[in-house]
């Protein structure tokens, strides 16, 4: 009945009720268009999380097929689990540390090159970041539910175990081996940051022109957000809550990964025990800092540094940063006290609310 | 028109305004936004305007809603919530309507009437929860106000022709 | 059947509507890289704060007051998913998803409303 009062108005009816009725049905029609493209528009921006790695994997991704994009990445950062996981059976590293002291091992692309950066960043540590460090994890459990504090006589045996020296890698046959039974590497200090690497190679095969990734808290920024600006990561308040920061870095296709105190611990007779051992001492890094954050080109070198330069200390940690060409650092300090590197000393902005931290602008 | 013809009417015009709200809360209208309506009561208003005028409006409004909060339980602020609606629409369509005819088709003052009866009703949400943000359904409501007061002012109008026909209202 | 003065009505409910709209779309479009906040108002007093982008759990809460609500809680979204209030428009409105999206029991006096929190940091280290 209606219909049919529409009709008559658009053909029957005098020219300002034709027009009437034809503003009218625009409207309809230019609403509905609206919804519809609202729910594509919106911002554009597709985020998504995962649990991966032991840890949340949060995407956010700026394209059309971000939906599947993010699905492929998941996938590969699964098989990069997979692989290189010692917390679960099967993958390569596994292999590779049951054959500790008996014969070479058969290694996949990927695995060799984590291995190689991995003995890359203990040689220019001096030993400080150092994947070997595997049997001395395991003894203190810090990454399980029962975290126990080692005899010291333990700890002197498992220290004879750990040297990145005697990771022997051939690479003309993709094999390697070991050198002592009973070694164990563990790439979990490094592997989040291939990880991301990885991520991001397939963000740019699709063409994405603006993402980010946290795998972990291990954050990759893909270019700038969208309207051009730069990211801002925050840098997490070692003893705040989360999401806590003390400081903020605008960034633009880099990695910032942090290390700290804070991620994993546990407290023994009003003892704190965190789980970033130093491979000289067997025990955790006591070195004055209580956070450590990198800021590169790739992740896998942010990864390893973080780890390397909180095990160093204020002092050579600085300083092995700065002989590095494009990486930056930010170092907290026991005392509450912030240090940048000259890169960072325009972009860094210090933005503490919880007012404890101190930030120390010449050094 | 002797008063007992008049209140008759005016009653029936309630019965009906309320019988008209009633079915059009059974017709679920699919939308990302709560508050559109059909405003079919918003007829019963044009017509009292019409054929009687801005008080008998208001009243025939005021005596819908609460009955209609009455019935449909709801309390107090459902009858807040739509007593507004309902008498800002009747004050927006009875000036409009007394400005001329010759000015204002029946359907452009539905229009506007359920435009402001729309209004109305998001004011008093705002006001109530002290929040501008229900406000947010404003422009989806407003286009929904304008759709459906088209309608309902075909309606209307048609209905107004058969009506001055059945000579009752003389 | 359609005259002069109609057409002033429809101008001014367009221009009502344009400003309408572009006020919304403003507010939602602020503040983008933030988490979404929900908050639960009852009788104007918050009594909740949920950062919805952070549940990981379906979560329910319950409202008392003159009816009882039941708000359920998922990850980026909430809505009221019980209410034994009369007219139940608010369980009718259906998921809350975006920044300002607002669902109103009125005879509970209770509201929900999904808030942008303005946040200088798109993401953070740990």
């Amino acid at each position: 009945m209606l219909v049919n009062k529409i009709w008559h108005c658009l053909l029957i009816g005098d020219y300002m009720t034709k027009r009437f009725t034809v503003i009218i049905l625009s409207i309809v029609l230019c609403t509905s268009v609206l919804f519809v493209s609202c729910g594509y528009n919106s911002s554009d921006l597709y985020e998504t999380q995962e649990f991966l790695m032991g840890t949340v994997v949060l995407q956010k991704i700026y394209h059309e097929n971000a939906a599947e994009i993010a699905k492929e990445v998941n996938d590969r950062i699964a098989e990069i689990e997979s692989t290189m996981t010692i917390n679960k059976p099967g993958g390569e590293i596994n292999l590779l540390n049951d054959a500790a002291g008996k014969e070479y091992v058969k290694l996949g692309e990927d695995t060799l090159y984590v291995l190689d950066k991995a003995k890359q960043y203990a040689e220019i540590s001096n030993g400080a970041f150092d994947v070997t460090i595997g049997p001395l994890v395991k003894a203190w459990g810090v990454f399980t539910d029962n975290p126990r504090v080692p005899s010291k006589n333990e700890i002197d045996e498992l220290l004879k175990l750990v040297n990145y020296k005697d990771i022997n890698i051939d690479f003309e046959n993709s094999t390697a081996m070991l050198a002592k039974e009973g070694q164990i590497v563990d790439l979990g200090g490094i592997a989040k940051g291939f990880a991301a690497d990885e991520a991001v190679e397939i963000y740019k095969e699709h063409g994405v022109k603006s993402a980010l990734i946290s795998l972990g808290g291990n954050i990759f920024t893909l270019s700038g957000k969208p309207d051009g600006s730069p990211w801002m990561v925050g840098i997490r308040n070692p003893r705040g809550n989360d999401g806590s920061y003390i400081g903020i870095v605008r960034v633009k296709d880099k990695a910032v990964v942090s290390s700290g105190d804070y991620e994993r611990f546990f407290e023994k007779d009003g003892v704190r025990y965190h789980h970033i051992l130093d491979p000289k001492t067997g025990y955790p890094a006591d070195t004055g800092l209580i956070g450590t954050t990198i800021i590169s080109d790739f992740s896998i070198d942010a990864d390893a540094l973080s780890t390397a330069v909180f095990v160093l200390g204020l002092e050579e940690g600085m300083k092995l940063v700065e002989s590095l060409d494009g990486v930056d650092a930010v170092f907290i300090t026991a005392d509450k006290k912030i240090y940048v590197t000259d890169g960072l000393k325009d972009t860094f902005i210090f933005k503490d609310e919880s007012k404890e931290f101190e930030y120390v602008e010449k050094r | 028109m002797n008063r007992v013809k008049k209140t008759v009417l005016l009653g029936l015009f309630v019965s009906q305004a309320l019988i008209l709200s009633i079915v059009e809360s059974w017709i679920p209208i699919p939308s990302p936004v709560p508050g559109v309506k059909l405003g079919l009561a918003n007829i019963i208003t044009v017509i009292t305007i019409i054929f009687f005028g801005f008080r008998e409006a208001v009243s025939v409004v005021i005596a819908r809603c609460v009955l209609s909060s009455i019935f449909g339980g709801g309390g107090w602020m459902l009858f807040l919530f739509s007593v507004t609606g309902g008498v800002l629409s009747s004050v927006v369509m009875s000036i409009l309507y007394k400005s001329g005819r010759d000015k204002f088709s029946i359907t452009g003052i539905s229009i506007a009437g359920a435009v402001s009866h729309n209004v109305g009703q998001i004011f008093v949400a705002a006001v109530f929860m002290k929040d501008l943000a229900v406000a947010v359904v404003l422009p989806v409501l407003l286009v929904s106000g304008c759709i459906m007061g088209f309608f309902v002012g075909l309606v209307s109008s048609f209905l107004e022709g058969v009506l001055r026909k059945t000579r009752i209202f003389d | 059947m359609l005259k002069k003065g109609d057409f002033f009505i429809l101008g001014f409910v367009l221009i009502l509507i344009i400003v309408s709209f572009t006020g919304v779309y403003l507010y939602k479009n602020s503040g983008s890289n933030a988490h979404k906040i929900a908050v639960i108002i009852k009788d104007n007093e918050e009594i909740k704060r949920i950062d919805i982008d952070n549940v990981n759990e379906p979560l329910e809460i319950s409202v008392s007051g003159e009816y009882n609500n039941i708000i359920l809680v998922e990850k980026g979204r909430i809505r009221f998913k019980e209410a034994d209030c009369p007219d139940r428009v608010c369980v009718n409105t259906g998921w809350l998803t975006g920044k300002g999206d607002t669902a109103v029991c009125l005879p509970n006096k209770t509201m929900i409303k999904i808030e942008g929190q303005s946040s200088d940091v798109d993401i953070v280290t740990y």
